[in-house]
This record gives C-alpha cells, sequence and structure tokens, in this order.
C-alpha cells in the first residue's frame, strides 16, 4: 500500500489537533485532581463518548475485524453480551459507590470497603497490566504499519508513543478524554465507508449470507454445542465465561473505563456515562465486524477476467491465513488516496485513544494507590501533581519497554493476554460481594481474590485446548481457546466467590457505620427526583435493554 | 474548552480537503469503489463538522 502526499497532510493535521488540544487544555491543570481526575467537570456527552474510545484500541478494531472473517457475526457477541449488560449494570448499580464514595480509583474503593491489602493487591496488579496492554498494543500497530506501509517499527512505536506522552503530560485525563471523543468521531469516519462499501460490493447483507456458511452468519442459532459453531464455544461458556464474569469483570471494574465515568460532573452524569455510552457500543459491530464478514464473501466472488476480487492475505508461510491483516488489505482496496489517509488516521486515532486510556489509569493508581500510600503519605498538593506527571513520562517509557519485550518474545504475548484474564476474572466476585452484601470482610476479600486467581492457574494447568495449556497434566480438553478462556474465567470467579462468603462468614464483620456509602442498603442513593424521565438511569437501561434484544433476535 | 469547536473545525477541514480531492480528481478510484468516494465523504463530513461548530455557536450565545 502506497500512500499519497494527501494521506500524510491529513495524519499531519490529526496530529496538530491533538497536540493542540492538550495545549489548550494545560491551563486547566493546577492541581493533582484536575490532572489525575479532571476535576470532576467533564459534560456527560464526552465522559461517555472517552467511556468506549479508551476502550476501542488498534486491537480492537485489527482484532474485531479479524474475528469477523473468522468466526462471522458470532462476534458480535463481545458487544451484545459481553458489554451492554455490563455497561448497564455498572451505570445503574455499581456507580453510585464508585462516585459516591468519593474514592479516587477504583483500587481506593477496595481500601475503603476492605482494607489496605486488597488495595495493594489490585493496584499493582492493575499497573503491571495497564502497561503491559499498552505495550502490546503498541508492538501490534508498529508491526502492523511495518508490514503495510514499510514504516520503521522503531520510528512507529517511538513517534506515536511521543504524541500520546505530549498531550496526556500537557493537559492530564482531560486532555486524554477530550480527544479520546475526537479520536471516536475519527475511528467512525474513517471505518464506516469501509463498511459500507465492502457490504453493497459483497450484494448487501443477503449477498454475505447467500455465500458465506450458515453459521457465519447467525449468532445465536448454533449455540447449542461447540462443535458446530465456527468460535469452539457452547452456549453456557459463552453466556456464563464471557456475558457475566468477563465482561462484569472488565467493564464494571477495570479503572481504565470507570475513570472515565468517574470525571462526570455529577453522580447523575457519572451514572448515565456508561448509559449512553451503550448506545454507540452496540451499533460498534456494524462499523467493525461487518467488513471482515464482508471479506469472505469478497474472496469468493470474481470480476471481470475471473480474478478474485479481494484474497485473503496469507503469513509469511503462504498456507495461513493472516486475519490480522484483514482490515488494512480491505482498505487498501477500497479506499483511493485521500479516504486512504482518513481510513490510515483513524487505525492511529484508536491506537492513540486506547494507549492515552492505559497510560491516564496508570499514573492516577501509581500517584495514589502505590507513592502515596506506600512511598509518601502526607506532602502537600503540588508534589502529587509533579509527580503524576513524571509517572505519565514514565508510563510511556514501560509502555516502549514492553512493546520491545513483546516483540523478541512472541509467545509472551499469548501468555500475557491469558494473564489479564485471570487478574479480572474474580475481581467481580469481590466487588458484587463488597457493594451488595455488608457482611463482607476484608479477610474474606482478600484470601477470596488470591485463590480466584489461583483457581484460574490452576484450571489453566490443567485443561488443554488448541495444543496450549496443561502444563500440571490433562484433566480436560477444550474445543477451542476461547471456550477455555471462558472455562477459566468461571472458575475463578465462582471460587473466588465461594472462598469470600465463607471466610469472611467466619471472620468479624465491620461496624456497619463505617460502611455508609459503600454498600447497597446503607447507603443512599438518590433517584433524579427532580430530572425529566429520559434523563434518569433506569428508563434509559430499559430502552438500551429492548433495542439490543431486537438486534440479537434480528441476527439470531 | 467547548470540545465541539476543535472537532467541528477538524471535520471541516478534512471534509474540505476529500470534497477538493473529489473535485479535482473525480476519476481517482480504488481497484473495488465504482463511486467518488472522496467526494461524498468530504461532503458527509463537512456537514458533520457544521453542525458541531453550530451547536458550539449555539451553546456560546445562551
Amino acid at each position: 500500500m502506497k500512500l499519497a502526499v494527501v494521506d500524510y497532510v491529513i495524519l499531519a493535521t490529526y496530529f496538530a489537533f491533538v497536540i493542540g488540544i492538550g495545549w489548550m487544555l494545560r491551563k486547566k491543570v493546577s492541581t493533582s485532581g484536575d490532572f489525575l481526575l479532571s476535576g470532576r467537570s467533564v459534560p456527560v456527552w464526552i465522559t461517555s463518548l472517552a467511556f468506549i474510545a479508551a476502550n476501542l484500541g488498534a486491537q480492537e478494531l485489527i482484532g474485531m475485524a479479524a474475528s469477523g472473517a473468522k468466526y462471522g457475526i458470532m462476534t458480535a457477541h463481545f458487544y451484545w453480551v459481553g458489554a451492554i449488560p455490563a455497561m448497564l449494570f455498572m451505570g445503574i448499580f455499581m456507580m453510585p459507590f464508585y462516585y459516591g464514595s468519593k474514592a479516587r480509583s477504583v483500587p481506593e474503593y477496595l481500601k475503603m470497603r476492605f482494607d489496605e491489602k486488597t488495595r495493594g493487591f489490585n493496584a499493582f496488579t492493575f499497573a503491571v497490566m495497564t502497561v503491559f496492554s499498552s505495550g502490546i498494543s503498541m508492538y501490534a500497530l508498529g508491526l502492523l504499519l511495518h508490514l503495510v506501509l514499510g514504516w520503521d517499527f522503531n520510528m512507529c512505536v517511538l513517534a506515536s508513543a511521543a504524541i500520546v506522552l505530549a498531550y496526556t503530560y500537557l493537559g492530564g485525563l482531560t486532555s486524554a478524554i477530550y480527544n479520546e471523543v475526537l479520536q471516536f468521531f475519527l475511528i467512525v469516519a474513517g471505518f464506516s465507508p469501509l463498511a459500507i462499501l465492502a457490504c453493497a460490493k459483497a450484494g448487501g447483507w443477503q449477498g454475505i449470507v447467500s455465500r458465506l456458511p450458515a453459521n457465519m452468519t447467525h449468532s445465536w442459532h448454533y449455540m447449542g454445542s461447540a462443535s458446530e459453531n465456527p468460535m469452539g464455544v457452547e452456549l453456557f461458556g459463552m453466556v456464563a465465561g464471557l456475558g457475566f464474569v468477563l465482561s462484569f469483570g472488565y467493564w464494571c471494574t477495570n479503572f481504565l473505563v470507570v475513570q472515565r465515568a468517574m470525571a462526570a460532573d455529577s453522580m447523575s452524569a457519572a451514572r448515565r456515562t456508561p448509559l449512553i455510552g451503550t448506545i454507540p457500543k452496540m451499533f460498534l459491530p456494524f462499523i467493525v465486524i461487518l467488513p471482515g464478514i464482508a471479506a469472505v464473501a469478497l474472496a469468493q466472488m470474481t470480476g471481470a477476467g475471473g480474478a478474485h476480487l479481494y484474497n485473503l492475505p496469507l503469513k509469511p508461510d503462504g498456507i495461513h491465513t493472516d486475519f490480522d491483516q484483514v482490515l488494512t488489505t480491505l482498505m487498501a482496496r477500497f479506499y483511493p488516496a485521500g479516504l486512504l489517509g482518513v481510513g490510515l488516521t483513524g487505525l492511529m486515532a484508536s491506537f492513540m485513544s486506547g494507549m492515552a486510556g492505559n497510560v491516564t489509569a496508570f499514573n492516577t493508581v501509581f500517584t495514589y494507590d502505590i507513592y502515596q500510600s506506600y512511598i509518601r503519605k502526607s506532602a502537600p498538593d503540588s508534589h502529587y501533581l509533579m509527580v503524576g506527571r513524571m509517572t505519565t513520562i514514565v508510563g510511556v517509557a514501560l509502555s516502549i519497554g514492553a512493546a520491545y519485550v513483546a516483540r523478541s518474545y512472541n509467545n509472551i504475548m499469548d501468555l500475557l493476554q491469558f494473564v489479564f484474564g485471570f487478574v479480572n476474572a474474580p475481581l467481580f466476585a469481590t466487588f458484587l460481594l463488597g457493594m451488595f452484601w455488608k457482611r463482607t470482610t476484608a479477610h474474606g476479600a482478600f484470601t477470596g481474590l488470591v485463590s480466584g486467581t489461583v483457581a484460574a492457574s490452576l484450571t489453566w494447568g490443567l485443561t488443554v485446548a488448541e495444543g496450549k495449556g496443561g502444563v500440571f497434566g490433562t484433566v480436560h480438553t477444550f474445543p477451542s481457546v476461547m471456550a477455555q478462556n471462558f472455562w477459566i474465567a468461571i472458575f475463578a470467579f465462582g471460587t473466588c466467590f465461594l472462598v469470600t462468603v465463607l471466610v469472611s462468614m467466619m471472620s468479624a464483620a465491620r461496624p456497619e457505620k463505617e460502611l455508609e456509602g459503600l454498600v447497597y442498603g446503607l447507603t443512599k442513593i438518590r433517584h433524579d427526583e427532580g430530572a425529566k424521565w429520559w434523563q434518569r438511569p433506569a428508563p434509559l437501561a430499559i430502552g438500551v435493554s429492548v433495542m439490543v434484544i431486537l438486534l440479537n433476535i434480528w441476527f439470531a | 474548552m467547548d470540545l465541539r469547536v476543535p472537532s467541528g473545525c477538524f471535520f471541516v477541514i478534512l471534509g474540505a480537503i476529500l470534497a477538493a480531492m473529489g473535485v479535482l480528481t473525480p476519476g481517482l478510484r480504488a481497484p473495488l469503489t465504482d463511486v467518488n468516494v472522496n467526494l461524498y465523504s468530504g461532503l458527509s463530513m463537512l456537514v458533520f463538522g457544521g453542525f458541531l461548530l453550530l451547536m458550539a455557536r449555539r451553546a456560546a450565545r445562551k
């Protein structure tokens, strides 16, 4: 793929704007709270879009188009089952405690509700996780740009990291959030033409359905047994593993997204942030997954002269399909100079929104939950502002390091992706019990969390899928790695839940007075009596649920 | 700062560049496109950018 001058002009304009927004916001930063928490002053439409944009990294875009080509419309489960219900739950039931407790981060809520060791465990694992996930996505972007455009890997990694650093250093979280909204618009502008053009060329949805195997164009119909659908998962594993444990674990407890809602300017806005976010979220599959599905249909069609319209990209071995290149090769087939620049800039924007999300979550957790808690407890606020800024630089530097680690050890990526899975999975049990059962104790939460993590590693070590895992022996073989991941999550959650309950029953309960504002039943939740019905969380959530159910029925 | 102002400006500029491409090189096509996509997407971005700027102006007047 070759770029024209106009494509570079578009890319340069985008860089100028993101840094410019950071520059304009630099005056708003005078305290550590401004820098790390946006001073809780961001309008709700901005936090809502940032909430989903921070999750829409480059790996997500590349990966969703790849999964679309690999699994078909079932990939939409990652949105309709694996995101929307959890986002609704978070807005309706959990946000009152996060926002109302005045905690500055998710680990800090754990400290208020439980104790120091639970916070420390979560803060540390989260910090390591964010550094590695931004490093891995940097690596993925550098690799892709190198493959597709022949750009130098080092240059891609360093230049994109420098730009993210520039605007997050200048304007802190506000700058990251504002840019995430611009980036979200750009992702939609850059990729929706591809979805429309590819779908139209393949003869519309009917044309796609007529060319693809039936199990790629139905999302529910073939879920009965793992062998019938391309993903290799069965109904229970998918709904319980992905739809419940993994998705609630991610959307309800991952500080990266929770931080966006916490930056909202009022409790009502904080609760509506994930709820409003679900509306664009449920339609994203049509932009990010549909091109991948259409690509499979296009690969079966021939044009004048009998040549295939499109060939699925192959790995260097020339035999296996390289699904990760579906998105970019499709862009090369459909986008002329000009629009190609917009598409590429959209890819760049998605990478930056994901990375800035990780960096801003990392610097907050490090500054407040690690530095202020363990290194220097009482210093003037200006000191923590300085530490926050320094941590931003360190976070970016560590991410670059992680990108090179990922580059030199290919297998490490598999391992890490799996580590992320078992750190997140038990956490939701801890929060669920902590927020809704006042009897849960700190010792219960901590032992639950640790044993959930151990249960996850045991499940992984004792089962095999696609030739991987089984380090400690083989008790069970899963039909796919995805099924294995879902079941690891289910065991981690179940163990954490049971152990937390058992240990809590055996240890002394905390006085109820100390739990006010932290636990359901001991907290007054304001129900926005003055607000119009459409501004209240519950009617919004009901409306969204109806829309998602209709989408699922349509593509069942 | 009203975010609608910089985002509006950004999309107006982007839209203008693409629409200009569409007008100046109407025959420019990628292998699989049959229409002048630069022109159409440029015009839609102009409309979107203009809408954001209009909303920002209405909010500033209040």
